[in-house]
């Protein structure tokens, strides 16, 4: 198919047709149609077609076109991931340790308890600037003395205490943003909720192939010599084409892998003593840190839950705005004065 | 207990004061009594507003003599930490969910390290729980976790060795019961060498018989005082020793 005519074509015959300098220019135009181009696309001889031809495939596949939405590129993927997505963002906390709950009919639950410390939204990741709607939420603190000068840099501009550990949480939209600064607490969950947990798990070092794979080992006699619990052959011969195929698996690191736990259930929530209390058991030792967010595979807790988390959220951080506002000049101030090298003046001043 | 004082006076020394201390009990027991009072999370509360506190600087500084400062960057005050409040939260849940399957503390001072008279490992236990009959054996272990801590009970019922964990603090647990006590301590924490056939105890009923005849003689007499043993969970009487 011929292209359609180019945008410069367009402007040089909207110019000409003003003016009609050029007479050569103006043979282009004909009194029906001003703004086409010479080349025919419509007839037996190209190949006729009653369809309208802007429903067929074109390389300028804008939204505006009227076409079928595209089913690849960015926008295509993060469509395909909205069901995936959460609608708002997770929490970041530490594994503190493994106990019991009796619930009200006497049955003993297993539970994990979890400490949220210092958990504060830092920075909002949007589909204009970065591609996808994402929040950033650190947690912990960090002296300033063992922080970078580009990220202290980073934490003076969001008006944030250094953090000690920082992740992203997806978004499926805008609404689930929230604004920079802001302290998350345990009753961000309801208690009955699903939720996911995502942790390193415990490193276990180089181990061999059964504890790594589960491989069954080698007999303890009959003959064998000196290999009980080594890993057997590697790999075909001759069909196979006598090579080890790649992705074998055979002994190396084990553990410490992100693992995500999917659907444990809220039992517990406790703003006093930061504690989030999930069923079951999360993966990695005391003290790692623990992504939990709404689970994916569950229903969301209820959209008027999720409105008063939010609401209740924005109403204990009350000056949020400002205090951005004040941390993002104050920044601009004193990047300036670093640039100029006059920043010794105004420590000299505080 | 007291029959075996004339053949051991060490022990009898143990049984008498044992006996004085339960006198004291009562007493005791009414001011350890403690109404709980669940902290629910009150997610309504808004919190106080904090003075927006003006950050620091912090410097880095450079070798050369006439620009001692290489850069400076503002360092905002951290937000309210639950982990400097709350260093350990296990401790702080397993207190408030004993505070809520234990109100009176029976169950916590019958198995407390600092209560000389708690039961300890080889001491012949019952446990009645709200299905079934109540089960006594001898105490293997007691594995202490919090709110999560159980007891191992070994007895032979029909002359095959059982052993049954119970968690001590579980609703389903109605009561604990010291039917027997070591005359002399154990000097391991766990008696697994009691499931050997040379330490075996083998079947404790009798010692249960023996327990069930002196409450007899002590209570009022009636078959109610045998049936109400073990229903502690709705009597003073719970956990008694």
């Amino acid at each position: 198919m011929a292209p359609r005519l180019p945008a410069r074509w367009a402007a040089a015959l909207s110019t000409t047709s003003t003016s009609t300098i050029i007479p050569s220019r103006s043979l282009l135009i004909t009194e029906r149609h001003t703004l086409l181009p010479r080349t025919a696309k419509r007839g037996v001889k190209y190949g006729w077609s009653t369809a309208n031809p802007r429903d067929k495939p074109n390389r300028f596949n804008q939204p505006s076109a009227g076409l079928p939405i595209p089913t690849a590129g960015p926008a295509a993927a993060l469509k395909r991931k909205e069901q995936s997505t959460p609608f708002r963002t997770g929490i970041l906390a530490t594994k503190k340790g493994v106990s019991a709950m009796f619930n009200a009919k006497g049955m003993r639950i297993p539970c994990t308890i979890l400490q949220m410390d210092q958990c504060q939204v830092v920075a909002s990741k949007t589909r204009g600037g970065n591609g996808y709607w994402a929040v950033q939420v650190g947690c912990g603190h960090k002296t300033a003395g063992n922080v970078t000068a580009p990220l202290l840099g980073y934490y003076e501009a969001k008006g944030v205490a250094p953090k000690r550990h920082l992740a992203e949480f997806k978004v499926r939209g805008e609404e689930g943003l929230l604004p920079v600064g802001v302290q998350l607490q345990p009753d961000w969950f309801k208690v009955g909720q699903f939720v996911d947990a995502r942790s390193n798990s415990r490193g276990m070092g180089f181990a061999g192939g059964m504890k790594r794979h589960g491989f069954a080992g080698q007999g303890a006699s009959h003959g064998n010599s000196k290999n009980h619990r080594t890993i057997g052959t590697a790999g075909p011969s001759q069909g196979g084409g006598s090579r080890v195929h790649p992705g074998k698996k055979m002994p190396g690191r084990m553990g410490n892998e992100r693992v995500t736990i999917q659907n444990l259930r809220v039992l517990k929530v406790d703003n006093e003593t930061g504690i989030v209390v999930v069923n079951g058991h999360v993966a990695g030792p005391k003290g790692c840190i623990v992504q939990i967010a709404d689970a994916i595979k569950k229903d969301p807790p209820a959209e008027t839950f999720m409105e008063k988390a939010k609401r209740l959220l924005l109403e204990r951080n009350p000056d949020h705005e400002a205090r951005l506002e004040e941390a993002r000049v104050a920044h601009m101030e004193l990047k300036e004065m670093r640039k100029q090298g006059t920043i010794g003046q105004a420590v000299a001043l505080m | 207990m007291i029959t075996q004082a004339s053949r051991r006076p060490l022990a009898s020394w143990k049984a008498v004061l044992r006996r004085t201390r339960q006198q004291r009990q009562p007493l005791l027991l009414r001011s350890m009594a403690t109404e709980t009072t669940p902290t629910t999370p009150t997610p309504g509360a808004a919190m106080p507003i904090p003075p927006r506190k003006k950050p620091t600087f912090h410097t880095i500084k450079s070798n050369l003599p006439h620009k001692p400062i290489r850069t400076a960057f503002a360092v905002y005050p951290r937000p309210p930490s639950s982990r400097s409040t709350t260093p350990s939260p296990l401790i702080s849940y397993h207190a408030q969910q004993i505070r809520r399957l234990d109100r009176t503390g029976a169950r916590t001072a019958l198995f407390s390290k600092s209560n000389p008279d708690a039961a300890k490992a080889g001491d012949v236990l019952q446990v009645t729980t709200n299905r079934g009959e109540p089960f006594a054996g001898v105490c293997l272990s007691i594995r202490r976790a919090g709110v999560d801590t159980a007891i191992l009970l070994r007895n032979h019922l029909t002359k095959v060795g059982v052993e049954m964990w119970y968690k001590i603090y579980s609703p389903n647990v109605l009561g604990i019961e010291i039917i027997w006590r070591r005359p002399k301590r154990a000097r391991r924490a766990r008696l697994t060498y009691m499931r050997k056939p040379s330490h075996d105890m083998g079947n404790v009923d009798h010692l249960v018989e023996a327990w069930r005849r002196t409450r007899n003689v002590f209570s009022s007499k009636g078959k109610g005082a045998a049936s109400n043993a073990g229903r502690a969970g709705k009597h003073a009487k719970k956990g008694r020793r």
